[in-house]
């Protein structure tokens, strides 16, 4: 995955660079060059085009699939009279159930790690770590996925997985066998994707948080872990969210190395150690032999799909966050 | 109102400051008298702040290493079983800038130093809470919206806040260093009353820059400047505040009071 | 002094002092209790840190040991052999994969900047939707990506091509080439806009040779981390590009790539392939981190040369 712009902060505020309006009305409309102009909004225009023309076609693409089905696709795909092909349903629920495997191990790990890195680390430790941490996000989800079909899936089907079932709570999510690819397995691989990400924002935002407050909690008798749990964790809270935030959509985003692990099984899944399919990984099974027509329209329909699950549930997180901050009173 | 048992006198001896090779202050030997205001005056940079924060071990997260003796009562708060979190439940400190909780409400802030030492009791919590209030000249502009965000508070309120959250903790010092010095003229002199009221019950360190400041409050003032080297500050001279001002004995301390006031 | 504004009822107020030995007693008998949770805590953090670095460490180990062993001159120069057959190698894959990705930055890099200065110069509604787009677009599956492509290039033509590779990855990288060229240009600062502005300079020139200059270790980094990630991307190529056996430089014919080889032949049951599979990951990881490095350290040169 990509070492995309983590640390980059939107600019809240933006002003014409260079005083444009004054420079302009000095020297009456210097425009600076129609050749200038007609680059600038060559790069805008082409830009906008390839957006629109990005839904218009995932849209135009797919409606014969949502034609033939209507709003049921949502759940039951495109079901013809021989069978139900593409069961949007059983493919959201892969995709939720390994997100949240991937989200329960990733942020306690992660937020631990940013703590550490953020609080106890010294200097010359934690950099080096974080640049180590940050590095994961560059491997390409191919070789992640290789990796966790050749290496991974032997060593969860012979030991990890039936540990599992040996724990005690556990063992109802771990019943069944353990036969090879399998929710879990692909569960964990997105938490091993979407740690660096959960990492770098937690820590960012830990490290943020002003010495002041630090200082207020030191002051009244708190230790250092104290400190962490009082002003640190608080303070950082937003920020965390929105690394979880962003972990959630890059999980449920991800196909390829979903798809190398889980096993392509349309059954519902009875436990984490089912083969399963998430939305990604049945796009990336099923788009090749997709035949023109209703089948290559449903495939597409699933990339639809997954694209609205992931809007829903990034602006479902946006507005908790946004509701969360108004009772607390936070006006951070 | 008479003095309280408990309350401590704080007494530096020789004290100096160093961080990496740098000697910020050196050899300060002088006395937070109980239940008084010592005032420590002079101009920026000249240690005042660092000698503050040696009274609460602050210095051990900033690296600055500290030599000299420091009584808190009869604890050497520097001596090697002493534990920095229980000197800093018994010394309070008060910042320049107010810095409540962000994420926290009133009551929460106030309270949050006997959270953080292990109380619990809910009765407890409230009884000090409201105690603490009072003392801060806070609780009847408050006693309605505890759990509203602190942050709503207009600067001095915080401040006032934040000497509240200080003061439900009962240390037996109060640090102040530089408490006004953000805050506008009103908020100032009400802070200041405080102060005065305050005294009578915590032993109080309080660094300013305002002489002024220093001749209302302080019953003891030292004075502190930059040495011959302008690297490291020194204490010039400490004695009741009245004679800092009026009857120097030291000529710098004269020059500094005379350019100020006169 | 008088208490204008202090109005304390002592009798509400109580003493300071009053819960002065609860409080201390409180302290020191939890005093214990708090040091040692911290430690604990502390203690699984670190915990936390290495299991975060495992996969990392794992990863990397993995992929070297074992694609070290495919590798040889022949897995580098020749084409692959029939599954099974001895003496085949990935040629066809890394040639593809310069090819595609040479064409996609092609695409992707010019109209970048370009968009880039359109959004630098302008505030309205317009650059705030296109910045939103941007964004949002950041954050989209590469296989939606994907998915554009074979709609509007593939299935019409029914004709699988390099080219089309090339454009769902140069769609892929566009959104983030322009906001880091955005980024790197306005960090230039506002001095050296207004100084080229003031002297009557026309501001396309302006632009070219103090902006882009002051703004170029930005503009590498941006861009150069922007193709780090298209070589590794599989799901735009997939179904794209078709694969093909044979080296192919004609970017219009379906060619191979790296990514398309490692899953073909990393999900085949059969060592040999999947020892190629390993190869050709570990090519690719190579590929990878030599590009994040040569980005870091051009653009640390430049800012050193800057200076």
């Amino acid at each position: 995955m990509a070492p995309t712009l983590l640390e980059e902060v939107p600019p809240p505020r933006l002003t014409p660079v260079g005083g444009v309006k004054e420079a302009l009305q000095r020297r009456s409309a210097r425009p600076g060059g129609r050749a200038y102009t007609v680059v600038r909004w060559s790069g805008a225009v082409l830009f906008a085009a390839i957006v629109v023309a990005l839904v218009v076609s995932l849209l135009a693409s797919s409606s014969q699939a949502f034609a033939h089905s209507g709003l049921s696709f949502f759940w039951s795909g495109t079901y013809n009279a021989a069978k139900d092909i593409y069961p949007t349903g059983v493919f959201i629920l892969g995709t939720l159930i390994t997100t949240a495997v991937a989200i329960i191990l990733a942020v306690p790990i992660g937020v631990g790690t940013a703590a550490f890195l953020s609080e106890f680390a010294p200097r010359w430790l934690a950099t080096p770590l974080s640049v180590a941490i940050d590095l994961i996000a560059a491997v390409p989800s191919i070789v992640v996925g290789l990796w966790g079909l050749l290496v991974l899936q032997p060593i969860f089907t012979r030991h990890v997985e039936p540990f599992m079932k040996k724990i005690p709570v556990l063992e109802w999510f771990f019943h069944g066998p353990a036969l090879g690819p399998s929710m879990f397995l692909a569960g964990t691989v997105l938490a091993v994707m979407i740690l660096p990400t959960i990492v770098a924002l937690s820590r960012t935002s830990m490290s943020a948080v002003a010495v002041e407050d630090r200082e207020a909690a030191r002051a009244l008798g708190a230790t250092r872990w104290q400190v962490v749990t009082t002003a640190v964790v608080p303070g950082a809270r937003t920020g965390i969210e929105a690394a979880v935030t962003l972990g959630i959509g890059r999980a449920m985003g991800e196909t390829i190395a979903v798809a190398m692990v889980i096993g392509n099984n349309y059954a519902l899944p009875h436990s984490l150690l089912s083969p399963g399919a998430t939305l990604g990984s049945a796009i990336i099974n099923n788009f090749g032999e997709a035949s023109p027509g209703l089948d290559r329209a449903s495939v597409i329909g699933l990339v639809v799909v997954l694209l609205v699950l992931s809007a829903l549930v990034n602006v479902g997180g946006q507005l908790l966050m946004r509701a969360r901050s108004r009772v607390v009173g936070a006006t951070t | 109102m008479t003095p309280h048992a408990g309350t401590a006198s704080v007494s530096l001896r020789d004290v100096s400051v160093t961080f990496g090779h740098h000697r910020v202050v050196r050899d300060v030997s002088l006395d937070l008298v109980r239940n008084r205001v010592t005032a420590l005056v002079g101009p920026s940079g000249c240690g005042k702040t660092t000698i503050l924060r040696t009274v609460n071990r602050l210095h051990d997260d900033t690296g600055g290493k500290v030599t000299g003796k420091v009584m808190v009562g009869d604890l050497d708060i520097y001596a090697r079983d002493t534990r920095a979190e229980l000197v800093r439940s018994r010394v309070g400190m008060v910042f320049q800038r107010p810095n409540p909780f962000p994420t926290m409400s009133i009551f929460d802030n106030v309270v949050a130093g006997l959270r953080l030492n292990g109380v619990r009791s809910k009765s407890v919590l409230r009884e000090a809470a409201e105690s603490a209030l009072h003392h801060a000249a806070l609780w009847d502009l408050v006693k309605d919206r505890l759990h509203s965000p602190a942050v709503k508070l207009s600067g001095g309120q915080q401040q006032r806040l934040c000497i509240a959250r200080a003061l439900a903790v009962e240390p037996e010092v109060l640090l102040m260093d530089e408490p006004c010095s953000s805050l506008d003229p009103i908020a100032t002199a009400k802070i200041e009353e405080l102060i005065a009221h305050l005294a009578t019950d915590v032993t109080i360190g309080l660094v300013t820059h305002n002489m002024f400041q220093a001749t209302r409050v302080s019953h003891y003032t030292a004075f502190f400047l930059l040495g011959e080297d302008r690297a490291t500050g020194e204490l010039v001279e400490y004695g009741p505040t009245q004679q800092i001002f009026d009857a120097p004995l030291d000529p710098r301390t004269r020059a500094y009071v005379s350019g100020e006031v006169g | 002094m008088s208490s204008t504004v202090y109005a304390i009822d002592p009798d509400a107020a109580g003493a300071i002092g009053a819960r002065r030995d609860l409080v201390r007693e409180s302290a020191r008998r939890s005093l214990v209790r708090r040091r040692l949770l911290g430690r604990a805590a502390i203690v699984l953090c670190v915990v936390a840190v290495a299991v975060s670095l495992a996969p990392l460490v794992a990863l990397v180990a993995y992929t070297t040991s074992r694609g070290i062993h495919a590798l040889s001159w022949t897995f580098l120069t020749h084409i692959p052999t029939p599954p099974g057959i001895p003496g085949g190698g990935v040629s066809n894959a890394i040639v593809g994969t310069v090819i595609i990705v040479g064409v996609a930055v092609a695409m992707a890099v010019p109209v970048g900047i370009m968009a880039a200065l359109f959004l630098v110069e302008r505030t309205g509604r317009i650059a705030s939707a296109l910045r939103f787009a941007a964004d949002v677009l950041t954050g989209v599956p590469s296989i939606a990506v994907g998915a554009f492509a074979v709609a509007v290039f593939v299935d019409p033509f029914d004709h699988y091509s390099g080219l089309v590779g090339s454009f769902a990855l140069a769609t892929l990288m566009l959104p983030i080439v322009i906001r880091a060229n955005e980024a790197a240009m306005r960090s230039v600062p506002r001095d050296l806009w207004e100084a080229g502005l003031a002297l009557g300079v026309r501001r396309s020139r302006v632009v070219r040779s103090v902006v882009l200059r002051g703004a170029l270790p930005g503009l590498v980094t941006g861009n150069l981390l922007a193709v780090s990630r298209a070589v590794g991307e599989t799901a735009p190529l997939l179904f794209t590009i078709f694969g093909s056996g044979f080296l192919v430089a004609n970017p219009t014919q379906p060619m191979q790539a790296l990514p398309l080889t490692i899953f073909t032949d990393g999900t085949s049951a059969q060592p040999s392939s999947q020892l190629i599979a390993w190869g050709s990951a570990f090519v690719l990881l190579v590929l990878v981190l030599v590009l994040s490095v040569v980005a870091r350290v051009v653009s640390a040169r430049l800012n050193r040369q800057a200076r």
